[in-house]
């Protein structure tokens, strides 16, 4: 029994009111280990990704860990963040949402990280999130790779933090470029039949683009031989001139190749998410030059593109860290412009570091952190949305995404109602040392 | 007191040996005094309590005042046929059962008593939902006990499964005769929840599968309502093995119902529509051996994906298809009518959470909304209220702990969801809570603030991530050893004893463990304390 007397009891609250009173003058005390949140040391921060290293979406998210990685590596030689540097643990969870949680459950319980960082999938991340109960527990989720719009939802994921533009914002600058360049033409959709197609619908419903074929498929299903024939002897039925892919890569390889079997020609419009040659040509090369023509949507600067500062750094980077045998690709740079968030809401947490802190910065300053993407950030006291638009382009027979017109003109909206408007949004530059 | 095999008074070995073959002659006349025989310092009685059940207890010469009573789990109240396996061979008996284990493995009793333990427990009069006989014989076998045992100071009520309810409704209608509490995977709850499980998932494979399987509207004819529960067993163990059989092409039962065969004409896989019946209802979508993560070689990537989580919400459907069958009768004979009902339930709301995690294995968001329309448009269990209104007086629960409590429960149960263990949980946080507010009050009034006592501790038998064997064909091999965390209340002679000891150990010290010690103590067993940790609460009262 804890006993204390009514004396002790006024005692203490006078003090905590103090306390309330002061907390903004006192100050910055050093740190206490014996106070700290689990994953930090006075030198170290501990954090954790779940992710597909094997299994049906392997092909290219693989690759986002280790970019990740690198970057971080190059933070650590750089003397860390605050004096601490930067170790990533990293799990397979094969893309399955039950092993997702069970490796949620192991970084959290067994290896006791900090936050965890880029976690990929809506329902892999709305699985592992409900079930570690991250919410309860207070551990951050910083910048999940994944569009679904709910995750921007601060009262239903407090302690999640969106990094890509959702969905549905997608699906509305997707629809207004659709509605301009094929009039009168005859529309298919093909979309994974779960909250990420229901976000894009939902996209599309909200910009009034309605399509003469909707053809939807269950996430995973595009890996049955079946599934990418019978698309595309719908799409023929329908006679088809523009499609829209709103699914992951594998899935543009099935159709792509299967239209390409059949001899079946549309106009093909690439989700961003699915539009990722090296994941396409990890299933064969010879699919990659049959992106060539199909419209593409973006956020980040083209991986191509060597005048871009963020691009030129991450390729230093990359390079350093792996050389020239893996691929300088999408994956990669969304590998890295996660890990470079990550550093910098690390940063804006400041010394005292704690998972409350963490949070607290990215609502109150994420807007304003650098970061590679050419939309403008989305984080507030009351929504947690990351970048917030597109830009479109042109994927030629390489692969690369190269801007519509020559230049980057990015459009940005919301997860609701609001129109999509042409970007004046101006990045801020590349912070010294890429830090 | 550690219980241990360390050299007591009383050996080890004398005590098994009198545990296992020494038969104590059981007066036959009701509340007669109970035949009692020693041998080798162990004394083990047997008798028939007032109401005709049968009981047993064992103690030995350096008993120490602490008697641990036992309440066996479920047993139904009629008997199965072998024709009905694995159901049956079954029949029907009130044998007492003095301890967990205690028809497979008496290391528990013996380890207890001969540590200077006694240890009792009731066959019960009754089998089926039987929880007034339950607490009479309780309350009886603690009187007899302490009259052969005047020594007797502690009593620590544990139960299995429904007999876990015992123990709980013991504690709190008679928290004067007992001193502790272990629940063991405990079945029920006070807000009809179990039943509605049970419900809901006989209506849904009932209205998908079969129209002519019951899931209420028993025969007040014993005879009758023995044999449309014995039909209804074997219609349900019919429709799983077709089921079973197209697991993988995904064909219908020839028995489905017209929304069933529509489904089938869309290309809905039958298993689509069996998750979708088991997400409906909250059964696990981890079973004994799947494991929801692993495949067989050459489809190791989608058969997680695909296949698994209905494979696992099949093996799991058969008890709980069957079990609900059972007590849903037993339910309604006691009550005096149906007592299920889903005319307001909206199961379409129920799957909608699950529907991306398990989006490949339900087919996508259209399949699942055909599935619902489906079940939208089937006709629904409408219960007797006078029935309804009875059914907490036969399975209610307060789950007020006043007592210190230990509950040891599996995640991914096979027919008693974990979810009664996050109500217990949940409800105990709110009793908690108030009870520091209600001392924070006295504070101010007395000067003096003793924070309450916490009387609650879960350990989790969690569900090890990967345990799935295929068979050369690639289906799981249903010969291997269960996984952790699965099945129903699989737990080990040492989990059992853990939790004894840990009980024990608190009641000398006057407060349960908490912290490190207790994390140790349950990883030694193969269990998890973790506070923090949640299952997802009855689908029926999200």
């Amino acid at each position: 029994m804890i006993r204390i007397n009514r004396r002790k009891l006024i005692t203490t609250s006078a003090v905590l009111a103090i306390a309330a009173l002061t907390v903004a003058a006192v100050p910055a005390q050093a740190f206490n280990p014996s106070m700290a949140d689990p994953g930090i040391t006075g030198s170290t921060i501990k954090l954790g990704i779940t992710s597909p290293l094997t299994g049906i979406a392997a092909p290219g998210y693989s690759k986002i860990p280790g970019a990740m990685k690198a970057y971080f590596d190059y933070v650590n030689t750089k003397g860390g963040v605050n004096g601490r540097k930067i170790t990533l643990v990293s799990k397979d969870d094969q893309y399955i949402p039950t092993t997702a949680v069970a490796k949620a459950n192991e970084l959290i319980l067994r290896d006791r990280v900090f936050a965890l960082v880029g976690t990929l999938g809506t329902a892999s991340t709305k699985a592992l999130t409900a079930s570690t109960q991250l919410s309860k527990r207070g551990v951050p989720s910083l910048f999940v790779n994944t569009g679904w719009s709910g995750f921007a939802d601060k009262k239903a994921y407090p302690t999640t933090f969106s990094i890509l533009p959702s969905y549905q914002m997608e699906a509305k600058i997707m629809a207004k470029f659709i509605k301009k360049e094929y009039t009168g033409k005859k529309l298919a959709l093909i979309y994974q039949d779960d909250d990420f197609g229901r976000d894009a619908l939902a996209g599309f419903k909200t910009a009034g683009l309605t399509f003469d074929t909707y053809i939807p498929y269950a996430s995973g299903s595009q890996a049955l031989p079946a599934t990418g024939a019978g698309w595309i002897s719908k799409l023929k039925t329908a006679g088809a001139e523009v499609t829209v892919l709103f699914g992951v890569s594998s899935a543009s390889t099935a159709a792509l190749a299967n239209a390409y079997g059949a001899g079946f020609k549309t106009q093909w419009v690439l989700g961003s998410v699915g539009g990722d040659a090296t994941t396409i040509a990890a299933t064969s090369k010879n699919y990659v030059p049959l992106l060539n023509g199909a419209k593409g949507f973006s956020f980040a600067p083209a991986p191509t593109d060597t005048t871009d500062d963020y691009i030129k750094k991450f390729q230093e980077i990359y390079t350093a860290a792996y050389g020239t045998t893996q691929t300088f690709d999408n994956n990669v740079v969304a590998g890295m412009s996660n890990a470079f968030l990550v550093v910098q809401a690390l940063k804006a947490a400041g010394k005292n570091l704690t998972r409350k802190g963490l949070i607290s910065a990215i609502e109150t300053k994420g807007s304003t952190f650098a970061s590679p993407f050419l939309t403008p950030l989305g984080y507030s006291a009351k929504a947690h949305t990351g970048a917030t638009g597109y830009w479109i382009g042109t994927y030629g027979p390489t692969g690369a995404l190269t801007p519509d017109g020559g230049k980057y003109t990015v459009y940005t909206t919301d997860s609701g109602t609001g129109p999509v408007v042409e970007s004046t949004y101006k990045r801020p530059a590349m912070p010294e040392n890429g830090l | 007191m550690k219980i241990s095999l360390k050299s007591r008074i009383v050996s080890v070995l004398a005590v098994t040996a009198l545990a296992g073959t020494v038969v104590v002659g059981a007066p036959t006349a009701a509340n007669a005094a109970p035949q009692c025989a020693t041998a080798s310092y162990v004394t083990q009685c047997a008798g028939v309590g007032a109401d005709g059940a049968p009981y047993s207890f064992i103690a030995a010469a350096n008993f120490n005042g602490t008697v641990f009573l036992y309440s066996h789990g479920v047993r139904p109240p009629i008997d199965i046929p072998a024709t009905l396996a694995p159901v049956g061979p079954y029949t029907k008996t009130n044998a007492a059962e003095p301890g967990p284990l205690a028809t497979s493995d008496l290391s528990v009793i013996n380890k207890l008593v001969a540590a200077g333990y006694g240890v009792a427990g009731s066959g019960f009069s009754r089998q089926g939902i039987n929880a007034t006989e339950a607490l009479a014989a309780n309350k009886e076998l603690i009187a007899t006990f302490k009259t052969k045992f005047p020594t007797t100071k502690t009593v620590i009520a544990w139960g299995v499964s429904l007999g876990a309810m015992h123990s709980q409704k013991l504690a709190e209608t008679n928290p004067d005769l007992v001193d502790g509490v272990i629940l063991a995977c405990p079945g029920a709850n006070p807000q009809d929840a179990l039943m509605t499980y049970f419900g809901d998932a006989l209506w849904g494979f009932k209205a998908l599968f079969d129209p002519s399987i019951m899931v209420g509207g028993y025969s007040t004819d014993p005879d009758t309502r023995r044999d449309q529960q014995l039909d209804n067993v074997k219609k349900i163990l019919t429709v799983l093995g077709k089921l079973s059989a197209g697991l993988s092409s995904g064909a219908w039962p020839d028995t489905a119902s017209p929304g069933g065969k529509l489904l089938q004409s869309k290309g809905v896989p039958s298993r689509s529509a069996l998750l979708a019946v088991g997400l409906m209802a909250g059964v696990s979508t981890r079973s004994k051996h799947v494991d929801g993560t692993s495949g067989p070689t050459g489809n190791a990537e989608t058969y997680p994906l695909a296949i698994a989580p209905a494979v696992a919400v099949l093996e799991n459907m058969g008890a709980t298809l069957n079990y609900g069958t059972l007590l849903i009768a037993d339910g309604e004979l006691l009550a005096g009518g149906k007592v299920f009902d889903n005319t307001k339930t909206d199961y379409a709301a129920r799957v909608a959470a699950d529907a991306d995690l398990f989006s490949f294995a339900l087919s996508g968001n259209t399949a699942v909304t055909g599935i619902m329309d489906v079940l939208a448009a089937a006709p629904r269990e409408t219960a007797d209220p006078a029935a309804v209104a009875k059914i907490p007086g036969l399975v209610g629960l307060t789950g007020k702990i006043t007592k210190p409590t230990i509950i040891f429960q599996a995640e991914s149960e096979e027919f008693v969801p974990a979810s009664i263990v996050q109500w217990y949980i949940d409800g105990y946080a709110e009793q908690y809570a108030a009870a520091k507010m209600a001392a924070l009050k006295a504070a101010q009034k007395s000067g003096s603030y003793a924070l309450p006592a916490s009387n609650l501790v879960v350990l989790w038998a969690k569900t090890a991530a990967k345990y799935s064997k295929f068979t050369a064909a690639g289906t799981p091999d249903l010969t291997a050893t269960p996984g952790a965390g699965t099945g129903h209340c699989l737990f080990t002679a040492a989990q059992w004893l853990a939790a004894a000891d840990l009980m024990t150990t608190s009641l000398q010290q006057g407060k349960l463990p908490r912290g490190a010690k207790l994390t140790l103590a349950a990883r030694k067993v193969g269990l998890t304390y973790d506070s923090k940790f949640r299952v997802p609460v009855f689908k029926s009262l999200q």
